[in-house]
């Protein structure tokens, strides 16, 4: 007998997520800092000399991650960023999968294949996503009247609608795919309507795949966010200062910071660069690590090794 | 006729998507929906065309004329994406189906699936602070973010575009490597007592190459999203400055002219990477 493995992935991925999601919910709570606390420059005294401390800090026991150019505290930029980031990836994830698995159901569930949902899944697949997200938002995005919350449901709302075709496809040729397996015949003769297939035979069989496609939704939208941000175009507003012109997020989403620090890469204070680039990459490798995670358990056992 | 339809369809779908800007506004804090203000102005772009000019953009306070920048612009592009697309399916072939056998090239594409969990652009901003790194320690400047500077520098910004496709088409084939390699004429191929490379080329690929021409075409896609990466925070003038001019305001003649220029050019790379592989089967395939 040969020993169940256990799948590291699954269970590292989970924890990294249940605990991106805790540090959501209770990030603004636990801040060091307020938001509008800043560092000024100011004169102390080491060693009997006089010393200018000036911004940006480097990561010290008083600001754990350091402070940005302007003075502010990283660490709390990003605990009040937080909830933006993994609740936005979330609920747009969330509302492409119901968007795309609604319209992949009831076109896959159709007799003849539907010609003209075709040519749209054909010519959006080779669309960038963040172009048009990027041109739609952009317009109303940059110091805007509109509040935040606006912003942010706009942005769940436009991201779900244009990314539930890839979605809608892949559920669409899953169900033309059960659609012709035996047990759906037998409902279809016994006198099954369309909904009783669709929500007795054809979900029930899609559940595993629902989960996994809602994680790698995930990733894409914040591959998509932090893209979006490189184009300082943030969740939930640009505030954008005029001479010099400078991108600030309004949420302190971390691919907003990621975004916004961009050029702080060249200079000597990379730092306030790679804080929120890791705080990103953390959070988008634990979504990878879930997804994978997902992806071996639902694989399927017979698997056929090739000869050469 | 059908492929001229298709480019008027394609152009249409290029002017709804640089239309965006205009399509919504925001007017006391409530959000607009108007559609109507891009007929206005895709009737004045269609009317320049007409008069046989592509009009004139802002780059930064100077006015220039499209149709000038257009051609080298246009060049850059092409070359960093027809480069980046031939290194991806060389790569693929290579690595996913020729080579696929030997341990060590499982432990790079291994690696490789690792690296693919990070979005590219944060993998350009990865390379660029090693390269600062390396700089600072070994005082050698492998990469120049000047635009002005000699075409050189190409190589850094076509190894980064180069990544995001080579990833997707090197799983894709080595997938399909794996279900062809356990069919059973795989194995009467083997059982005969034929030689590998006879097996690779006449039965390996051959059956993965519909897949590999179907997946081209989502290649020269993802190829085309990360151009506008690449060429953005890298600083080479190519046809995405167009679109996105930095800090400058949005203009939709030189969006759509920059866009439809890039479906062309990946139309150009698709047909060339065809007849690459054309001549590559004329070769060593049915010599």
């Amino acid at each position: 007998m040969q020993k169940r493995r256990v799948n590291v992935s699954l269970w590292v991925g989970a924890v990294l997520v249940m605990l991106l999601i805790v540090l959501g919910i209770i990030g603004p709570y636990i801040a060091p800092y307020d938001l509008e606390h800043q560092e000024k420059v100011r004169n102390v005294e080491v060693n009997g000399k006089t010393v200018i401390i000036s911004p940006p800090l480097s990561p010290s026991s008083e600001h754990w991650l350091g402070t940005d150019k302007w003075g502010y505290d990283l660490l709390t930029k990003l605990l009040h960023g937080a909830p933006y980031t993994v609740f936005v990836t979330m609920l747009a994830a969330v509302a492409r999968l119901l968007i795309g698995t609604i319209i992949g159901l009831y076109i896959g569930i159709q007799d003849k294949p539907q010609k003209w949902w075709l040519s749209i899944e054909n010519a959006w697949g080779y669309m960038p996503l963040f172009l048009p997200v990027y041109f739609l938002l952009v317009g109303l995005n940059r110091n805007s009247e509109l509040a935040i919350g606006t912003l942010v449901l706009l942005f769940i709302g436009l991201v779900a609608l244009l990314g539930a075709p890839s979605v809608a496809s892949s559920i669409r040729q899953k169900t033309e795919q059960i659609k012709e397996t035996q047990y759906v015949l037998a409902a279809v003769s016994l006198g099954a309507g369309r909904e009783q297939i669709i929500f007795r035979h054809v979900l029930p069989q899609l559940k595993e795949q629902l989960v996994l496609i809602a994680v790698t939704e995930m990733i894409s939208i914040m591959a998509l966010m932090g893209l979006l941000g490189m184009f300082d175009l943030f969740v939930g507003g640009t505030y954008v200062t005029y001479d010099p012109v400078i991108y600030h997020s309004v949420t302190n989403e971390w691919a907003g910071l990621l975004g916004s620090y961009r050029g702080f890469v060249y200079g000597n204070n990379a730092w306030i660069f790679m804080i929120p680039l890791a705080a990103f990459i953390i959070a988008i490798g634990s979504f990878s690590l879930l997804a994978k995670g997902l992806r071996d358990r639902f694989q399927e056992t017979y698997q056929r090794t090739p000869f050469i | 006729m059908s492929y001229i339809r298709q480019l008027i369809g394609m152009f249409f779908l290029v002017v709804i998507v640089c239309g965006g800007p205009y399509m919504l506004y925001v007017e006391k804090e409530e959000v607009h929906f108007a559609p109507e203000r891009v007929v206005t102005y895709t009737v004045y772009l269609l009317q320049q065309i007409g008069e046989g000019s592509l009009g004139t953009y802002y780059s930064g306070n100077d006015e220039r004329s499209i149709a000038e920048d257009i051609v080298p612009f246009a060049i850059n592009s092409f070359e960093l994406m027809f480069y980046s697309v031939l290194i991806a399916v060389l790569a693929s072939l290579l690595f996913g189906l020729f080579l696929q056998r030997f341990a060590f090239v499982r432990y790079f594409q291994k690696l490789l699936n690792l690296l693919s969990t990070i979005p590219d652009f944060v993998l350009i901003f990865l390379s660029i602070l090693a390269a600062i790194q390396f700089y600072k320690w070994t005082n050698i400047r492998i990469i120049t973010l000047s635009p002005t500077s000699d075409s050189s520098n190409m190589w850094f910004p076509l190894t980064m575009l180069a990544i995001g496709p080579t990833i997707f088409l090197m799983k894709v084939i080595s997938l399909k490597y794996g279900q062809i390699g356990g069919e059973d004429y795989i194995k009467t191929a083997l059982a005969k007592g034929m030689g590998i490379w006879h097996i690779l080329v006449h039965h390996v690929y051959k059956n993965v190459k519909p897949f590999l021409l179907a997946d081209l075409k989502k290649t020269i896609a993802i190829t085309v999203a990360n151009l506008f990466i690449v060429e953005y925070l890298l600083n080479v003038v190519g046809l995405t400055r167009f679109i996105f001019s930095k800090n400058g305001i949005y203009q939709f003649n030189a969006a759509v002219m920059g866009l439809m220029g890039i479906i062309l050019l990946s139309i150009l790379v698709y047909l060339l990477i065809r007849a690459i592989l054309y001549l590559f089967e004329q070769i060593a395939v049915y010599k």
